[in-house]
Formats: structure tokens, C-alpha cells, sequence
């Protein structure tokens, strides 16, 4: 570690040379009436100047350092008589704490002949304002959404829950970027076993950069080649107040608006914060719905191959007949058929989450015309299959949280094979081993499919029937079931 | 975990490859057999016709199946149903889909001249058939013809028969009920027949001009014992505890008005004292009765009135349903099933009575009880 020398001229100078081709350093000297010499050192666009001005350059220049009771010598002690109008001041002994704290904004004062330096926090730089989250609007509730400042998002927790319970442990993690990350949790209430895991695993973290919190997501998850996701995110302070006060844990990454919430359950992906401002017996209703959609997004296809290829007994005469009618003329066997759809279906979603939003109505016109009707009236393509992947796509939507709607549009996939090739008995042989391996998933030491496998009476008022909150019997002390 | 993924996806793939991946069928490969008709051929053969339908000729741009053209009978001659459907097997494009047959038409002839248990030996024995289907006795013609007719509203006439026995509400006449019911002592089974007559311009069209619904009644070796018309078949129904009956109409004392009624919650119970000794069965029926047709001088806002009706129409039926049990206990077939009531109440008795049954059966005295409740004369009292 390299300490700060006492001579201003040496101390420039190693200044320089470290930050060199930082077109974006400002460093400035100047001497002061009793003729000491003063360096302010700071990146441009990242400082409130004005502050700087008003409360530091304008008595220094006009006054001098202030004759009190006492004569001040040193910058320090002016610290320590609290003679700086600034709120965030320390001093700092270290060459690399220096430069750290100049890349992070904040102003740096040397003087010559002390081995110490001011350090003002005087950050500021253009930051987005809150706006309502864009991917998970509610209709009633809170319209504040993250932003992509760690102070901005720490706050919109706090005023949430006000309480002293509510700790946030500070972390640097990435060598090159720096990035700041929170961890959020209520003392008392929250896991002490998986904060232990926590804390180990973001010590361990080595990278280079932490851009998104996505980077943290996959650092921290254990098993990592599993399809599900075992670690949730949000854009809602109000979901990460309602979680942190149900023991689960908060991971707040500067730069993003996306906080980690863990552990999860696989219904946490099926939940929306909606559920819990609209009235229960309503969102009993919704929940249903939204099951029951969740496992058309999976099942549909695979269910009307295995039906009208190898169990066509099984289809009403009628809509057997309507099938058969339709698929008269199809040049591909159903399985190809529904397969190029599919592909075609999520290459069209695909190239709708990348298109700039003026040329967004293109792809639904495509999609629409040339696929769906030309197609059909081609002939390439019986209705019967646009109408089973509309619905199945349809139905992947209804799942409110985005990243839980992955693993659906994968197992979608696998057990469209498995039911061509061996119908039903392929379709239930999926089942099954997707259920095996939701079963021994774990998050964080919370069983995967809680409170239903392993059964847990007091949690499962909040599955699918949401009990009113007066009657879920107290909070849940530990999400560990 | 890695490893055991891997093996588990290596091993699907494996099963996959075994299993041989040809054993679909792509709905345009299949034909779907909605009506079959069996009818006797010479030598002792038989002649079985499948009613396909056509799919292919695709009457509009996605659109469901319809229209009056889209199906086409196969028929083939053989020793038995698997030898003859092999043969059309043979000569069809499409392999033959069985599964969602709705009726299966048997002409009288091949009733009277064949033992038609072996018939029900291939439906009840094949996984392949689906047991929903009906079974129905052609009478005046043969079953193929009956097959080609067209329905005036329906697509198919199998399909059109289904569908009327589903709004008249006459159920329980599924091959599944058949093979239930000969295979049980104690009581024998009821067809529903269709009666065609000869049309004079030729047409084949089905109509209420063509078409008469009756009803067969069988015995233990499923041989046609007499025939009943609709209304008298439908009564049979309510007393072997079907709720076939939907109204009744009885006329008045003075032979001039009418009355009508609508039935629900049809109802009925054997009931035997002492059978050893005398014999005696009592068949006692209920009902629920609301006036519909009124055409007598009766003014049924005064209560006297309803009662009186209540009683007459309670006397009337009552005396209907004994000539129609008095008529199939004279053949000796018991399609109420009161031998399987004796069965279960008398266990030792019958043991002795159940080789001949039938004979058994004519010599039980059944005595028909009617209780019904007039629940509502409608809107106005008199007119």
C-alpha cells in the first residue's frame, strides 16, 4: 500500500501517472493567502461543484484557513474542529483509497506538506427519476419502481419498512467495475443459516465485472444446470418489502433496477404482487386461472400430438372429425407441424423483444397474416395447430413473472418429443421427471416445491387459495419449511 | 447430478430409438368407421358395412365436417366380423378406426337366423371397440340399407339416431349395457328397432314417413321374442328402471277430451312378499306429472278436480302398464329385471328357479302399482 507523501509535487505527480489519459480528471492548484499550497483533485461530470464552491473554495480563497481560538494548522484538524460546511468529509492516508475515491466522484484536497488528504463526498452525477415499473405493472399498488442508483433503491426499501430490524450489509464485488451490492434482510426474521451461505458466496465472487445483478444470480445459485430459476427478481420495492418481511433475503446491485429476492418456491413465479391488493376471493378466482394456464403453456402441445396421433379414441367424434377434416391436406406429420409453429412462435418473440417499438406492429403483422392465415389457407398449416399454439403462448403470459416463464417454453419442447414418439405414456414419463427434478431442487436450502412437497399446512394459505391476511395465523418466522 | 442427467437423457433417447417411432397415426391416415351394419350373406356368412366418413373432400377452408355427401359404405362378406373387416381392410387406403363408431344396425334376418351372441364375442372381447356405440335391430330392410339412407338433418344417419335417442332421453341401449345384461341371469335384454318402409318414389331420405321406432324384446339367447311400439317401449323402460317415459296422454272418462302430461322423476321398485308361496310380484312406479294439454270440461283451478285426476290418470296408467307387462310376461322375457331383484332377496329359491327362468318368469303373478303426483296444472285453470 502506498501512502501519500508530503510533498504536494510528488503527489501530483504518482496522481498523474496513475490516472493518465483520463481526459475526464480535473486537477487544480491553488495558493491560498498564507501562501500554502492546495490541490483539489476530481473527475469532471461527477461532482455537485457548486457545493464545492460555495462551502470549500470560497472561504479558503477569500479567508484563508480560519484563525479561531487557536491557529489551525493542519487540513485535519480542521476536519476535527468541524470547520468544513460539508456533511461527508474524512481524511485518508492511502494512495489507492485516494484514486479509488476520486473514481467513485467525490473530491480529493491535498495540501503541501501533509500526508493526508481531504475526502468530500460530493457525488453527484444524472441519474434516471422513479418511474413505475414498465415489466410488472399492477393495477393497484405502488407505482415506484428500482432504479439503477444503490441509494435510490436502499431508500425506497426503507421508507417501506421503517424499522431498525432492517439491515443492509455493504459489498464491493467486481475487480474493474467496483460494483456496490446490497444485502437486505430483517434481523430476527430471515434464515440465519442461508445468510451465512449468502455472505460466503459474495465474499467468494471473483469476476472482472458485475453489470446486471444476473451476473450475481448465477454466481450464487447452487444448482446451476437446473432449467428453474432459484433465485427471483423484481422491479417492484414494494414485492421486496412484502418478501424481506416474510424472511426471505434482498440483493440490491448498483446499476441495475433488478433486486434478487431468495430463497424462492416454484409458485413465487406464479404469484403477482396483484394477488395481494385485490380482494381474496377475487384472486382465488385469478389464481386458478393462472394454474391452470400455466400448465396449458407447458402440456398443450404435447397433449394434441398425443391425442390426435396416438390416442384419437380419446377426442369426442366431432372435434375428431374437425381435427381430421383439417389436417386433410397438411404435407408435414402433426409432431414437424407443430414443431416449425413452435419454433416459428418463439423466433417471432424472440425478434419482438429486440425490435426498436416503432417497427414492433411489423412482427405482429407477420406473425398474423403471412403465418397465421396464409399459411393455414396454404394449406402448410392445419388450424387446429395455430389455435393450440396461440393458446399455449397465450398462456405463458398469464405467468406474471418473466423469468418463471422460461422453464415452461423449454419443457414445452421436451415433452413435445418425448409425446410424439410414445403418446400419453411419453407425455406422463415427462411428467414424471419433471416433477423428479422440481422435487430435489432446492433454493437455498428451501425445498423447490414447498409448501406443497414437502406438505406444509401454515404456508399453503398462501399457495393456491390466498387465505385474507387475518387469517394466515401470524408471519411466517422461517422460510426454511 | 451432471452424470445421472446425462444417463437419464441417454437412456430417453435409447427408449425412444427402441420403441420405433412409426406406431402413430396421422389423422388423414385413418378412416373413421361411424356405423357399422351386419347383415346375413349367403352360405351362412355374414355381411359386414362400415359407414366411413369422407374427410378429405374438405367442404370449406378449415372448416368442420358437414354436409350430406361426405361418407361412403364398405362392405365385405365373411365368416365372422374380423375375417369380413380384414377383407375391407384389404381394399381401404386408410386403416380403419373403430373407436368412435356411434351405432351398430343388425337386420332382423341375421337376428332370426344366427345365434347373435357371437356378434357380442368380438365387441366384448376387442380392446379396440369402445362399447359406447348403440345397437339397433333393422326391421323391413337390410342394415346396409339402412346405413345409405340420408338424414334430412344430421350428416349421417347413424349419427342422426344418436343424437335422437340422446333428446328422447332413451338410454342404456349401448353395447356395453347389452353385453352387461346377457351375461346376467336374471334378466334379459330390449333393442331399440327401427322400422323402415318401402318409399314410393325410391328416395332414401330418413323421415317420420320412412322411419318407425319400436322396440325389441329378447330372450336369454338373444332371439327376438315380440316387438312393442315407441309408447308402450318407452313404459317398459320406466318399469326396468330406466327413465325413458318424457309424457303421456290419457284420454277422459267421456271419451271426448284429452289430457296430458309431462313426467320427471321417474321412479320404480320391486317388491316381493313371500315368493315362495305366492308368487307374487309387486312392480310399483312414481312419478312427478305436470298438466300440459287440457281438453276436457275440467276446471282444474278447483282442487276437487285435481284430485279426481290425479286418481284417473293413477287408474288409467295403471291399467296400460299391466296389459304391457302382461304382454312381455306372456313371451318370457323378463326385461324388467325382476329376476335379478329375486336374485338378490331370494338367493336360495333362485338357485333353483334360474336354468329356466323364462318359463318361470310367465308364471309369476306381477301386479303393476302406479303412484303419481300431479305436481302442477299450469298457468290457467280453464279455458
Amino acid at each position: 500500500m502506498r501512502l501519500i507523501s508530503s510533498s504536494l509535487q510528488e503527489n501530483e505527480a504518482s496522481l498523474r501517472e496513475q490516472l493518465a489519459n483520463c481526459s475526464d480528471l480535473v486537477i487544480r492548484s491553488f495558493t491560498l493567502k498564507d501562501e500554502s499550497l492546495l490541490l483539489l483533485v476530481y473527475l469532471d461530470g461527477m461532482t455537485k461543484l457548486q457545493s464545492v464552491e460555495d462551502n470549500l473554495l470560497k472561504p479558503l480563497i477569500f479567508s484563508g484557513l480560519p484563525h479561531g481560538i487557536a491557529r489551525i494548522q493542519t487540513l485535519t484538524e480542521m476536519i476535527k474542529h468541524e470547520w468544513l460546511p460539508l456533511s461527508n468529509v474524512k481524511t485518508d492516508e492511502s494512495l489507492e483509497d485516494l484514486i479509488q475515491h476520486i473514481l467513485q466522484g467525490n473530491l480529493a484536497i491535498l495540501v503541501d506538506g501533509e500526508a493526508s488528504a481531504i475526502i468530500a463526498g460530493v457525488q453527484e452525477f444524472e441519474k434516471r427519476g422513479i418511474e413505475e415499473p414498465k415489466k410488472e405493472s399492477t393495477l393497484r399498488g405502488a407505482k415506484e419502481g428500482f432504479v439503477e442508483n444503490l441509494r435510490t433503491n436502499t431508500s425506497l426499501i426503507r421508507r417501506r419498512i421503517i424499522h431498525p430490524q432492517l439491515k443492509m450489509e455493504s459489498y464491493t464485488i467486481g475487480k474493474y467495475t467496483q460494483t456496490g451490492v446490497v444485502l437486505a434482510y430483517m434481523q430476527g426474521i430471515a434464515d440465519e443459516k442461508v445468510l451465512a451461505d449468502v455472505r460466503g458466496k459474495l465474499d467468494e465472487i471473483d469476476v472482472d465485472g458485475v453489470i446486471e445483478s444476473s451476473y450475481l444470480e448465477e454466481w450464487l445459485e447452487n444448482t446451476s444446470f437446473s432449467m428453474f430459476p432459484q433465485i427471483m427478481n423484481t422491479e417492484r420495492p414494494d414485492i421486496v418489502a412484502a418478501s424481506l418481511l416474510e424472511g426471505k433475503i434482498a440483493l440490491i446491485t448498483n446499476g441495475t433496477p433488478f433486486v434478487l429476492i431468495l430463497p424462492i418456491t416454484f409458485w413465487s413465479g406464479l404469484q403477482s404482487a396483484d394477488d395481494y391488493f385485490e380482494r381474496f376471493v377475487f384472486v382465488v378466482c385469478m389464481r386458478a386461472i393462472r394454474y391452470l394456464m400455466a400448465f396449458i403453456a407447458f402440456s398443450l402441445p404435447a397433449i394434441y400430438v398425443a391425442l390426435s396421433t396416438f390416442h384419437s379414441e380419446m377426442v369426442p367424434v366431432n372435434l375428431m372429425l374437425g381435427i381430421a377434416t383439417a389436417r386433410e391436406s397438411a404435407p408435414f406429420p402433426t409432431v414437424i407441424e407443430m414443431l416449425l409453429m413452435m419454433v416459428i412462435f418463439d423466433g417471432l418473440q424472440e425478434a419482438g423483444v429486440h425490435l426498436p417499438n416503432q417497427l414492433g406492429p411489423i412482427i405482429s403483422i407477420i406473425g398474423a397474416l403471412i403465418i397465421g392465415q396464409a399459411a393455414v389457407e396454404a394449406g402448410i398449416i392445419s388450424t387446429p395447430i395455430i389455435i393450440v399454439i396461440s393458446l399455449t403462448g397465450v398462456a405463458a403470459y398469464t405467468i406474471p413473472k418473466y423469468s418463471a416463464t422460461l422453464p415452461f417454453r423449454m419443457i414445452r419442447y421436451i415433452l413435445l418429443l418425448i409425446s410424439s414418439l410414445l403418446g400419453f405414456v411419453g407425455f406422463t414419463f415427462g411428467i414424471i421427471f419433471l416433477l423428479i427434478n422440481l422435487v430435489m431442487l432446492e433454493s437455498f436450502g428451501t425445498p423447490y416445491m414447498s409448501p406443497v412437497a414437502p406438505f406444509d399446512g401454515t404456508r399453503i394459505k398462501d399457495m393456491i387459495i390466498r387465505y385474507p391476511f387475518w387469517m394466515k395465523n401470524g408471519r411466517n418466522k422461517k422460510v426454511r419449511s | 447430478m451432471l452424470r445421472f442427467m446425462a444417463l437419464a437423457f441417454f437412456s430417453l433417447i435409447m427408449i425412444l430409438f427402441f420403441s420405433g417411432c412409426t406406431d402413430f397415426d396421422e389423422p388423414n391416415q385413418l378412416a373413421f368407421v361411424l356405423g357399422t351394419a351386419i347383415d346375413r350373406a349367403d352360405n351362412g356368412e355374414m355381411e359386414i358395412s362400415h359407414q366411413v366418413v369422407i374427410t378429405s373432400q374438405a367442404p370449406s377452408k378449415g372448416g368442420s365436417f358437414g354436409g350430406s355427401n361426405h361418407f361412403i359404405i364398405l362392405s365385405a362378406k365373411g365368416k365372422d366380423i374380423y375375417e369380413a373387416q380384414q377383407k375391407i381392410q384389404r381394399e381401404t387406403s386408410r386403416r380403419l378406426m373403430m373407436n368412435h363408431r356411434i351405432l351398430i344396425a343388425i337386420s332382423e334376418e341375421y337376428f332370426n337366423q344366427n345365434d347373435v351372441r357371437k356378434i357380442f364375442d368380438k365387441l366384448g372381447r376387442d380392446p379396440a371397440n369402445n362399447l359406447r356405440d348403440i345397437i339397433v335391430l333393422i326391421k323391413g330392410a337390410s342394415a346396409k340399407q339402412f346405413l345409405k339412407m340420408k338424414h334430412p338433418m344430421e350428416p349421417l344417419s347413424s349419427i342422426g339416431e344418436d343424437k335422437k335417442m340422446q333428446t328422447n332421453a332413451i338410454r342404456n341401449f349401448s353395447s356395453r349395457t347389452l353385453i352387461i345384461e346377457t351375461l346376467s341371469e336374471g334378466t334379459r335384454s330390449m333393442l331399440p328397432v327401427i322400422q323402415i318402409k318401402p318409399s314410393k318414389k325410391g328416395s332414401n331420405l330418413m323421415s317420420t314417413n320412412t322411419i318407425v321406432s319400436k322396440y325389441a324384446v329378447l330372450d336369454k339367447q338373444l332371439k327376438v321374442k315380440g316387438i312393442v311400439d315407441d309408447v308402450e317401449g318407452a313404459k317398459v323402460g320406466w318399469m326396468s328402471g330406466n327413465e325413458t317415459v318424457q309424457g303421456i296422454t290419457i284420454p277422459w272418462k267421456d271419451g271426448i277430451g284429452y289430457l296430458s302430461f309431462r313426467l320427471n322423476h321417474l321412479k320404480r321398485r320391486i317388491h316381493a312378499v313371500r315368493v315362495e308361496e305366492s308368487k307374487q310380484i309387486i312392480m310399483s312406479v312414481k312419478a312427478q306429472a305436470y298438466l300440459l294439454e287440457n281438453t276436457t270440461q275440467l276446471n282444474l283451478s278447483e282442487v276437487d278436480n285435481m284430485i279426481v285426476i290425479q286418481n284417473y290418470m293413477n287408474k288409467q296408467l295403471e291399467k296400460e302398464m299391466q296389459q304391457t307387462v302382461d304382454k312381455v310376461q306372456n313371451w318370457g322375457a323378463d326385461v324388467f329385471g325382476i329376476g335379478e331383484y329375486l336374485h338378490r332377496k331370494y338367493p336360495y329359491w333362485w338357485k333353483s328357479k334360474k336354468e329356466d327362468w323364462d318359463q318361470h318368469f310367465k308364471e309369476m303373478d306381477v301386479k303393476v302399482q302406479v303412484n303419481i303426483e300431479l305436481k302442477s296444472i299450469g298457468m290457467i285453470g280453464k279455458l
